[in-house]
Parts: structure tokens; sequence; C-alpha cells
């Protein structure tokens, strides 16, 4: 008997149960649908991921702070135990041939600033000039912090576009005008030198989104300059970043760096020592955790597979036991067994296959939905589509053919005989 | 003379009911049907006209006893070489019809060709041709809910025709229509009979159209209590023999 023929006896006897096709069809939707939303998900994150990675400095990324070493003696930090500034100096110019730029985050703290009548929230970033360089941000109008701010502890600052529009109008405007940051309990006045863009790419906007926050309030200050303010003659530090430069491999610089730290500065300390983290291990981080949502969702997926497929064998053992006289008819007119099973599989089939579509539509829409809380889309790649119809398809085969057999099976002339 | 179409000798069926329970329905029957005949089987509901009718049509096989069918030992053939005896040489119909569900008329019709391989263009056209000669061509897109009780069993005739088989079997396919109808069905089967020479075995319960046929074979608790030939003397020598 020809395919076609087996297809279109397929749709018209779905047809005439769609309600109960439908039903049947949902764990097969719903397994389906959720690889392929896995599937999507995991792209916008790897994108995101990437996004993120890509606008610090991607994989020359390092990160070195303070930690506790494995059998500390206290658990706790003294100030003895922080980075000073000579010893970070000390590193950059020992391995300057692999450092492209330094970054160093002395504080992040909150302020505020009159504008008119009202009182705007700032968080201001002491920061080296190495960290606007590294940064998400690119200044756009202006100039970065400078070597030269940091050594005479220059009251300049770096200000977002949105934020330089909102308080002088435009960005032209903005440079050289006066900002005066209110911190504690005091008033200081910093000049505006350059101008950042604000923008935030995949998860970040992900998370601001969710927290309904905006985080264009950033402004940059030269390190120097706070400590300054704060009476601290010698800034310590918990971590600083380094960018290294192209060709340097990462895990080994860091491993050199912290070993030098370590003999040289960290060798008589009883509890504690300096650790790294590159983008690269950040990034296999978040790898891991991607995989184990998708692992959990995968077990779902499987489950609801295996009890889509045992209700399609459910609802074609019912169809076959409706259609047991319509089985006795064709073996009459000379049916041969594998045509009957044939037809009982593609039916089989068919249910899987428009579950199986329906489930892959419905997981490149979800797979979007939570992508668009990330500002972005994404499809599923094309070998997650065909292994979704394959195993549709293998589902169809694999728990339709018991009922296809039973009806191939049956005797004709029970079959012409039941009522 | 005409060579027999079926050849029965000493056909005997039995069914187990339960083990040792083997309850004989047919005991030892001969029946040759010359080809071209228009045969009808009588006798008492229970008397094993249906089950003789099955062993016939290649659906059943005899429990004891020899049945050729056009040449071929049915006997000894497996079950996928009975589908396809069933499929070329023997077309059935039934009391009920029984036309596949949601499925058009002339799909219908083609479904025996379907079985047969037979190309889809051929397979339309003959089937039209066949719905013309019962009939029913401007009924050839209707689903079978859509159709009245004769108007289905001319389309379930036009269905047995469609491989052009060797006899058709009809087990009492007026039982379920009213007189008039029945007698419209009933000329169907004389048309193919006088026109296209098809051998024809009907089961029926009404002498009346038993009679109009050329030959009566009455069934009694499973034996053969009387075979009266009638019209053609020529023939009524040969199974007299
Ligand atoms: N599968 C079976 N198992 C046991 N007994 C059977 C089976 N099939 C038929 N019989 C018995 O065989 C006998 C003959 O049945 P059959 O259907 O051939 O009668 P029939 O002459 O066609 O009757 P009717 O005119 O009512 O159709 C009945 O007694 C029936 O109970
Ligand atoms: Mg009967």
């Amino acid at each position: 008997m020809n395919f076609i023929e087996n297809v279109k006896l397929a749709f018209a006897s779905l047809k005439a149960n769609k309600m109960r096709a439908l039903l049947t069809m949902l764990g097969i939707i719903i397994g389906i649908s959720s690889v392929i939303m896995i599937n999507t998900m995991g792209s916008i994150m790897e994108n995101s991921v990437n996004d993120i990675f890509d606008s610090q400095g991607g994989a020359s990324l390092v990160g070195f702070q303070i930690t506790l070493k494995p059998n500390p003696v206290r658990d706790y930090y003294t100030s003895n135990d922080l980075m000073t500034e000579d010893m970070i100096y000390n590193v950059a110019e020992r391995f300057s041939d692999d450092v492209d730029a330094l970054s160093l985050v002395y504080g992040t703290d909150s302020a505020t600033t009159r504008f008119k009548r009202e009182k705007l929230d700032l968080v201001v970033y002491s920061i080296s000039p190495g960290y606007l360089k590294q940064s998400m941000t690119g200044v756009i109008k202006g100039r970065y912090i400078s070597d030269k701010d940091i050594t005479k502890h220059g009251k300049v600052c770096v200000i977002s576009d949105k934020q330089a529009i909102k308080l002088y109008g435009s960005l032209d405007n903005a440079i050289g005008q006066t900002l005066s940051i209110d911190m504690y309990n005091q008033s200081y006045d910093f000049t505006v030198v350059g101008i950042y863009e604000y923008q935030l790419t995949g998860m970040m906007s992900a998370m601001v989104n969710m927290m309904g926050e905006d985080w264009n309030n950033e402004v940059y200050i030269p390190y120097t300059t706070m400590a300054e303010i704060q009476g601290d003659s010698d800034p310590l530090f918990f971590y600083f970043y380094v960018n290294i430069k192209d060709g340097v491999n990462a895990t080994k610089f860091a491993e050199e760096v912290k070993d030098y730290m370590n003999n040289r500065f960290y060798r008589n300390n009883d509890s504690i020592e300096v650790y790294y983290a590159t983008a690269e291990q950040q990034m296999e981080m978040m790898g891991e955790i991607l995989g184990l949502v998708s692992m959990v969702i995968s077990v779902i997926a499987g489950i609801s597979l295996v009890v889509g497929g045992i209700g399609v064998m459910n609802i074609m053992l019912v169809s076959v036991t409706e259609r047991t006289r319509e089985i006795g008819v064709r073996k009459a007119l000379g049916a041969p067994n594998s045509a009957i099973r044939t037809q009982f599989i593609i039916e089989s089939v068919i249910i899987c296959l428009i579950g199986g579509a329906i489930g892959i539509v419905s997981g490149i829409l979800l797979g979007n939905l939570v992508g668009l809380l990330m500002d972005a889309t994404a499809t599923p790649s094309i070998g997650a589509i065909l292994l979704a119809v394959t195993f549709s398809m293998a589902i169809g085969v694999f728990f339709g053919f018991y009922p296809a057999n039973r009806a191939a099976k049956l005797d004709p002339i029970e079959a012409l005989r039941y009522e | 003379m005409s060579r027999p179409i079926i050849d029965m000798r000493g056909i005997v069926k039995s069914f187990y009911v339960g083990t040792p329970n083997e309850l004989e329905i047919l005991h030892g029957l001969d029946i040759v049907v010359p080809e071209g005949q228009f045969v009808s089987i009588v006798g008492a509901s229970g008397s094993g006209k249906s089950t003789l009718m099955n062993i016939v049509g290649a659906l059943d096989r005899q429990t004891g006893g020899q049945y050729i069918l056009d040449g071929i030992d049915v006997s000894r053939l497996e079950d996928a070489d009975l589908s396809g005896i069933r499929n070329k040489k023997i077309g059935f119909v039934f009391q009920t019809f029984n036309l596949i569900a949601r499925t058009s008329a002339l799909k219908n019709v083609e479904l025996p060709m379907l079985y047969a391989g037979v190309p889809a263009k051929e397979r339309t056209k003959h089937a039209k041709e066949l719905l013309e000669i019962v009939e029913m061509s401007d009924r050839e897109k209707h689903m079978p809910n859509e159709l009245s009780g004769g108007q289905k069993q001319r389309i379930a005739i036009a269905r047995a025709m469609a491989n052009d088989p060797a006899i058709i079997l009809a087990d009492e396919p007026t039982g379920a229509l009213d007189s008039k109808t029945g007698r419209l069905v009933m000329d169907i089967f004389h048309k193919l009979h006088k026109e296209q020479g098809k051998t024809i075995v009907l089961i029926t319960h009404n002498p009346e159209l038993a009679e109009e046929t050329d030959r009566i074979i009455t069934l009694s608790d499973g034996n053969i209590v009387s075979d009266v030939l009638k019209n053609k003397p020529g023939e009524a020598k040969e199974a007299a023999e």
C-alpha cells in the first residue's frame, strides 16, 4: 500500500479525533519543546556571556585577589593582608612584557548630586586608568582618567552619556563642566573630562531589567583622589585586574603572577595568599551552570517523551481496537499483514511528528521569551531541530510498533465479526 | 464443459472450544462450482453457511479435505499468499456493507487495487468505470456515512469487482436492505453474471432470490441436504455427477 495514501489516511483518522490526538501529543510536545527551549536558551546565554567577556577585554582579563590559605590560622583579614599600590605596581613592572593594562578598584561609594531641586543618586567608582579601558563601557567624548590624574589626585570624573544629557543638555556641553559630588557629608567639585557610552549587554541587562533599576549613574574618578578624600595615604586593595597582551597564555601568566606574589609578599603571612580568576574560568563556570540547567531540563524532557510515547502507544491500541472491523475488511480485501502494520506505524509516527513540530515551534518561542529578558534572540541549531524531528519519528515507530503489530496479526474472521 | 473455479472435496471444519471440546461444524462437503455459475447457498441459521463461505474466500482454512481454488491448492499456502489470493481471486460483499469509514466511495473501490499495487492513475480510472457499472458515478466523492444502505452495497459490489476476481462471494448482501433495494442489488449481480460471466456465490435466507440463480445448495447442520441445478440443462448434468 503506498505511502501517500497511508499519510492521508492517518490525517483523516486524526481529524476524526482532533481533541484526542492533541491530548496524546501533549507529552511529545512538552518533551520536544523543552529540548528546543534549552537549546535556544543555551545559545542565547552563550552569546550573551561572550558579549560580556568581549566587552570587558574578553579572554584577556585576569583578576587577582587575596584569599585564605588552605590551613589558615585565622579566618579574617587585617589591613596588613591587603595589597598595596607598591606591590601591584611591582607586579606590573615585573610582568610588563605580558601586561597590557592594569586596573585597580579602590572602592565603590554611594553619593548624590543636586540637579535643579532633585537629588540624584550616584555610584562613585574609584579606579585606575586601566579600568575604563577594559570595562564594558567605552569613552566616546573627552578622555579617560589618565596617569597624571592619578599622580596629581586630580578632581576629574568620567560620566555616562545619559548623565551628560540629563545634567548638561548635550555631550559637547558636558565636557569641562563641574559636577558636585556629595559624599562623606561633604561636597566635592569634580571636572567632567570624559563621557562613556552607557550600554548594558546580555545578562547584565537581564538583571537590570529584572530589578527595574537603571545603572547609568556610575561616575568614575581617580582612586588616589578618593584615597585622599578619605585621608588614606596608603591605599590598599583586595583585588586588581590585568588585561594581558595578545598571545599570552592566561592561565600560565596567572600562575606565574600568583607564585611571584605569594613568594615575594605573602611568604610570611600565616593565613592569607593571592589567588587568581581568569575570564576563561568564569566562562567555564557559566558553562557548567548552563550544563546543569540543561541536564535538569533534559531529564524532564526525557521523562515527558517517554510518558508521551506511552500515551501514543495507548491511543494507538485504542485506535486498533476501535477499528478492528476495518482491519478485518482490509484483510478480506487482500491487505497483507505488512500493509496493516505500516498503516498504523505511519499513523503513530504522524502523531509524533505533529507533536514534535508543535514542540519545536513552542520551544523556540519559549526560549526567545526568556531571551527577551536579555535583549537577545536566537534560533536553535539546525542540528537540534533535526534531532528533535528524528527523535519524534523514532518515538512514533517505537511506541507505534506494538499496537501496529497487534493489528497486523488480527485474525481476519474474528476481526470481521467484531462488534 | 467449464473448468471448476471452486473444487471442494470432503471439507471438514471444526472449532476448538476449550481443549477437549472439538466442535465439528462442516462434516465433509463436496462442492464443485464451474466458472461462470451463479450459485446460492441456503439453510437455517447456524447451519454453517458463513463458515463455508470463509473457507471458500480463503479467510479461513478447512480442518480436513481438499480445496482447490481456480487451480490453486489453498490449504498449502502461507498467510501472506492467502492475502494475495483474497486480493486477486475473491471479491467479498458483506451483509453490513463494511465500507471503510472516512474514505470516499471512489477510494473504497480503489482499495483492493491499492493492495495489488496498481498505479494511482489506473486505479482511479478503473474505479470510476466500476462505479459506472453499479450506477454510482455521481456519488464517488461521498463518504460512507453520507450514503444509504443500498448505495453502500452497490459501492461494496464495485469494490468486490476491483481486481476482476474469479469469484464474488456475497454473504446475505440483501439482508440489511428493504425488498425494493434488495431487488436493485440483486439485479446488479445478475448483470455481472450475464454480462461479465462472473462466478457468484450468494448466501441468502430469501428463497425467491435463491430461485433466480443457476443452482441452489441447501445446508443443514453442516451437511449438504440438496443441490439443485436449474435453467441450464447442460450444466445440470455435470453437477449431478
Ligand atoms: N469461531 C467459532 N467458534 C466456535 N463456533 C463457531 C465459530 N464460528 C462459527 N461457529 C459455529 O458454527 C455454526 C455455524 O455458524 P455460521 O456462522 O456458519 O452459520 P450461518 O449458516 O452462517 O448462520 P446465519 O444464517 O445465522 O448467518 C454455528 O453454530 C456457530 O456457533
Ligand atoms: Mg452467516
